[in-house]
């Protein structure tokens, strides 16, 4: 590589579907800097050499969590991983692992969106109180028992790295069990008898056989593995729970482990 | 008031609409996946120390029921765990059952809630620490008395 | 019939911060209302995600509405709707509880009320928080909590390419459906816009891709003016090369900004003086304008430091320790280390001014809604009067809430009291745009003009001409350079002639209405013959200009044609212009004005 004018190969796996049959991999170089993130290699195959490459970007800081892709075969957030790092390259880049690919880099997702919109993702008071009373009172300690669950920026690299979630779609998966954890220990929050169901079923977090490698690539480490597993141990007791009084259904005590 | 649009004009009124969508998703097979990426692979090893686990149990059972076959079978017994290939299955078990400990610590905090002292977080790291010290220290002691008892 | 037709009470186009608050809002007005929630992108990336410091209320008991009311105001250089500002700081503190009620998780003082920090330009602490990722969950909290409400049907990744306008009215608007380009007519009977700013008209901005000034350009084409469009809100604290941003939290939080000598410059502008804490309204604390300003000045005696990507100079959190830094800053932590390797509690940070903030918009008056019937706007796209020349940080968000429910309410009152279109007529206009909308991507392929070509010579002119300082002669040449990309682009070309996920379709349409949004920018400030908050100007206009300028800048739409510029009158009711000072200036002016106050009560 000469210093004059540094360079670095990507293989894009392509996949136009009004004219390919399967996906395909091509191949582009890219000027190299030392700063210069993936992301913005492909920004540059996209400006300035093949304007049909397709995928979704927007804040550039690891926050909106829209450009997840595979590079070199592990799961990513363009905008944050550096070519620096993926000398001397070719650098691989896929779509998200596990998902369908609509085109491109761009896979399909209303699978995950319709999971969160059905764990009742938000607070359900468990005491009334007016806007005129002010806000609920909420420690420190308090908030530090969800804070990292409710830092999941949806960028779903937890469903590329989850096994379970590539053999089976329907399991309702990493990050979505982690927010449905972060609702039930948000003190605020009386819903936890509702979403046990979501919790108990076959799809829920007995889908999990403690992989751990959503926590591994989770960029916000909001460790989801711990979320769901944790939950295992909250399942199997409402499990008991409702076996020896099947009549009221258990109901969750002020003192339970959220 | 309209947009910025070719010189062109447009040639057709009857612009070609397709009736319906042409998205056609694909995907893609799972195959062998766990060779994908190395932390599959440690995870499948993992997963299989519990065959080794398994393997363990029965021989301890196939023991006890020569122990309660008399002492001709139980001496048959002892016999054939002194042989080569004894050795060897037990070797490759204490290994399995090894890591199989390891990574049962080490994923233990992942199944409990979180723990603070003191205001400060006890991190998952320390908790498998310390569950694998008690599991050292409870074989040593264990070790400990069943060769105080043989001797 | 290929396009998709559907029917709403309302349609509601963007689903950020603001865009979620109207749509809940329009949901607890009247159930029985549908409401068409319409994104380009899927609520959660919308661009307040990347917001990071905190959202304002008047809290403490030692605070009062005035206090708030006051530095609104100074901090837009008088150029607010003073009313509007008075509604903005009263609603302020109750809809940050229904945030915190809705599960917000704002930061705690140890008694677990809501802590408030510091921020520029505020008298006293008011600003609420949420680690240093306010906006994430604010925006996390509202898309969230909008999933309660089945009468809010989302049509996500849906590219909204015109308004349906007729007989005057707004009555609907046409979407392309991203995933399979195919044409989507939304009825309604009253329309919100919630698009977001305009920063990307610019080289170096802080914002996401998306933030390409959709609605605006969409409202403007259609007659509605454009407000104080030159008005565009330098952040002081951006990272080199990518503009992304260090939150005003760090200069909340304690951090000094510091020239090539070590020295805190900004003593030398006004804002001292420097002392070992900071004070508010002083020094970092000190309006982002005047700070984005000082760096300039900086720079031209050459104080700044140089860097791979320009001059700069340096973000000094050390003192604060890591301990503090990693449980008050953590976002920035990570920022700073991934993306420039400095490891911030040991080595201080690279930063420069970057485009963060459009303070201009489509005009509306203090309940939403703008000069067309049944078209109502909100956020960032809309100019509703409370921040003037120059915004103080902090106040946008909770902008969004306050403004966003009261989007929402009109919305569903006009809703209730009007009836739909002429389903015949709607069409007919859709068919239109949507064939204008299709000409793109059909001639893209005979075009010969390159979008990134077009889009970086718009960003480079915009910067030249409309940057922290301007000049009559760069605002012109800006001026003239936009209207000759604005020929150039009618032969866009496009390597993409496919309707599945064609993005470069969309960046195509995105860069017109880009290019018309600089337009109006560039001509407002061209025309302002004065400076006045964001808009400084070095050729003999150095002075604010009450007595011609202290007005409204519209620009409207003319076609091909440059924008014309008119101004309207602003709404002054108990301030009337003073000094903006801050620093031991700024407490000097303070007590003259209690003073001044008190001997007329």
């Amino acid at each position: 590589m000469s210093e004059k004018a540094r360079t670095i190969e990507l293989e894009v796996l392509r996949y136009r579907p009004e004219q390919d049959s399967e996906p395909l991999w091509q191949r582009y170089t890219v000027p190299f800097t030392e700063d210069m993130s993936v992301l913005q290699a492909l920004q540059h195959i996209k400006d300035d050499i093949d304007g049909t490459l397709s995928f979704r970007w927007s804040c550039r800081m690891a926050i909106c969590g829209s450009c997840g892709m595979m590079i070199n075969g592990k799961p990513e957030l363009s905008c944050q991983t550096f070519l620096r790092d993926l000398l001397p390259g070719p650098v691989r880049v896929e779509a998200l692992a596990h998902f369908p690919i609509e085109r491109d880099l761009v896979v399909s997702v209303d699978g995950f969106v319709k999971k969160l919109e059905g764990i009742q993702p938000y607070i359900v008071p468990k005491v009334p109180r007016t806007l005129e009373e002010g806000e609920y009172l909420q420690t420190p300690a308090q908030l530090a028992m969800y804070e990292p669950f409710s830092g999941c920026i949806n960028c779903m690299l937890c469903y590329a790295a989850c096994p379970q979630f590539g053999l089976n779609p329907d399991f309702t998966g990493p990050g979505v069990l982690a927010l449905l954890h972060r609702y039930n220990a948000d003190s605020r929050d009386g819903a936890r008898e509702q979403r046990m169901a979501t919790v108990n079923a076959e799809e829920g977090v007995w889908s999990c056989t403690a992989v751990g490698y959503c926590s591994e690539v989770c960029p916000k480490h909001v460790d989801p593995a711990h979320a769901v597993n944790q939950n295992k141990v909250n399942s199997a007791k409402d499990y008991f729970l409702r076996w020896l009084k099947p009549a009221a259904a258990a109901p969750s005590k002020a003192g339970d482990q959220p | 008031m309209k947009p910025a649009v070719p010189d062109v004009p447009v040639e057709s009124a009857a612009r070609v609409e397709p009736a319906f969508s042409q998205r056609r998703p694909y995907t893609r097979p799972m195959g062998a996946w766990w060779r994908r990426d190395p932390f599959f692979m440690v995870y499948m090893w993992r997963e299989v120390t519990a065959v080794g686990v398994a393997a363990y149990a029965v021989l301890l059972l196939a023991g006890l029921l020569c122990l309660m076959q008399g002492e001709a079978a139980w001496h048959a017994w002892v016999g054939w765990l002194r042989t080569p290939l004894s050795l060897l299955l037990h070797g490759v078990l204490l290994v399995a059952m090894g890591y199989h400990t390891l990574s049962w610590f080490d994923i233990m905090p992942k199944t409990m809630p979180m723990l603070f002292v003191g205001g400060k977080r006890v991190s998952g790291a320390l908790i498998t620490r310390l569950g694998l010290a008690a599991a050292v220290a409870a074989s040593l002691v264990l070790c400990a008395i069943v060769l105080g008892v043989t001797r | 019939m290929a396009m998709e037709r559907f029917k709403a009470d309302v349609v509601i186009v963007g689903a950020g911060g603001a865009g979620l608050r109207a749509a809940i809002a329009v949901a607890e007005a009247d159930p029985r209302l549908s409401v068409a929630l319409v994104s380009k992108v899927y609520p959660m990336r919308s661009h307040t995600v990347a917001a990071e410091g905190g959202a304002a209320a008047v809290t403490q008991a030692h605070d009062s509405l005035e206090a708030h009311f006051h530095d609104t105001v100074a901090g837009g250089d008088w150029l607010c709707e003073q009313d509007v500002v008075d509604f903005f700081v009263e609603q302020a503190h109750r809809e940050l509880v229904q945030m915190e009620h809705w599960g917000c998780p704002w930061s705690r003082m140890d008694d677990g009320h809501v802590n408030v920090r510091a921020f520029g330009g505020m008298k006293i602490e008011r600003t609420w928080f949420a680690a240093d990722k306010t906006g994430f969950h604010m925006l996390h909290t509202l898309f969230q909590t909008s999933i309660k409400y089945p009468s809010i049907r989302r049509f996500d990744e849906h590219f909204c390419v015109d308004l349906i306008i007729d007989d005057g009215q707004a009555q609907g608007v046409l979407a392309i459906d991203i995933a399979s380009g195919r044409f989507t007519l939304i009825q309604a009977k009253a329309v919100i816009i919630a698009t977001g700013g305009a920063g990307r008209v610019f080289r170096e901005n802080t914002n996401g891709g998306i933030v390409t000034g959709d609605g605006m350009a969409l409202a403007y084409r259609h007659g509605v003016p454009l407000r104080d469009m030159e008005f565009v809100q330098y952040h002081p604290t951006c990272m080199p090369g990518t503009g992304l941003l260090f939150t005003e939290a760090c200069r909340g939080e304690g951090g000094f900004l510091l020239n090539k000598d070590g020295y805190r410059y900004l003593q030398d502008y006004g804002l001292g003086p420097a002392e070992p804490t900071l004070r508010n309204k002083a020094m970092e604390l000190g309006p982002r304008d005047r700070l984005s300003q000082a760096y300039w000045h900086e720079k031209q005696k050459g104080r700044t430091i140089d860097g791979p990507h320009g001059p700069v100079v340096h973000l000094d959190l050390r003192h604060l320790g890591e301990r503090k830094l990693r449980e008050r800053l953590p976002q920035i932590y990570e920022l700073a280390v991934e993306y420039l390797g400095v490891d911030p509690a040991k080595a201080p940070i690279p930063v420069l001014p970057a485009v963060h903030y459009t303070m201009g918009g489509i005009v509306a008056d203090g309940r939403t809604a703008s000069s067309m019937p049944g078209l109502y706007s909100v956020g960032e796209c809309s100019s509703v009067g409370i921040h003037g020349a120059n915004r103080l940080g902090s106040n946008s968000l909770t902008e969004l809430l306050v403004f966003g429910k009261v989007a929402g309410q009109e919305a569903a009152a006009r809703a209730s009291a009007v009836a739909h279109g002429d389903d015949a007529a709607l069409t007919a206009l859709a068919e239109r745009s949507r064939e204008q909308a299709l000409a793109v991507v059909e001639y893209g392929a005979r075009g010969t003009e390159r979008i990134a070509t077009l889009r970086r010579e718009m960003a480079q002119t915009m910067e030249e001409g409309c940057g922290i300082y301007r000049t009559g002669a760069t605002m012109q040449a800006t001026c003239d350079k936009l209207a000759e990309l604005k020929q150039r682009y009618r032969k866009v070309h496009l390597d993409d002639g496919s309707r599945v996920w064609n993005t470069e379709w969309l960046l195509a349409i995105e860069l017109g209405y880009l290019l018309d949004v600089a337009q109006a920018m560039a001509h407002s400030a061209l025309q302002r013959r004065e400076s006045r908050g964001s808009h400084q100007r070095l050729d003999g206009y150095e002075q604010r200009d009450d007595r011609n300028f202290l007005q409204h800048s519209l620009a409207t739409h003319a076609g091909d044609d440059a924008p014309r510029i008119s101004y309207g009158p602003v709404k002054i009711t108990r301030s009337p212009p003073g000094t903006r000072a801050y620093g031991a200036a700024g407490e000097k002016a303070e007590a003259e004005r209690h003073a001044q106050e008190d001997k007329h009560v």
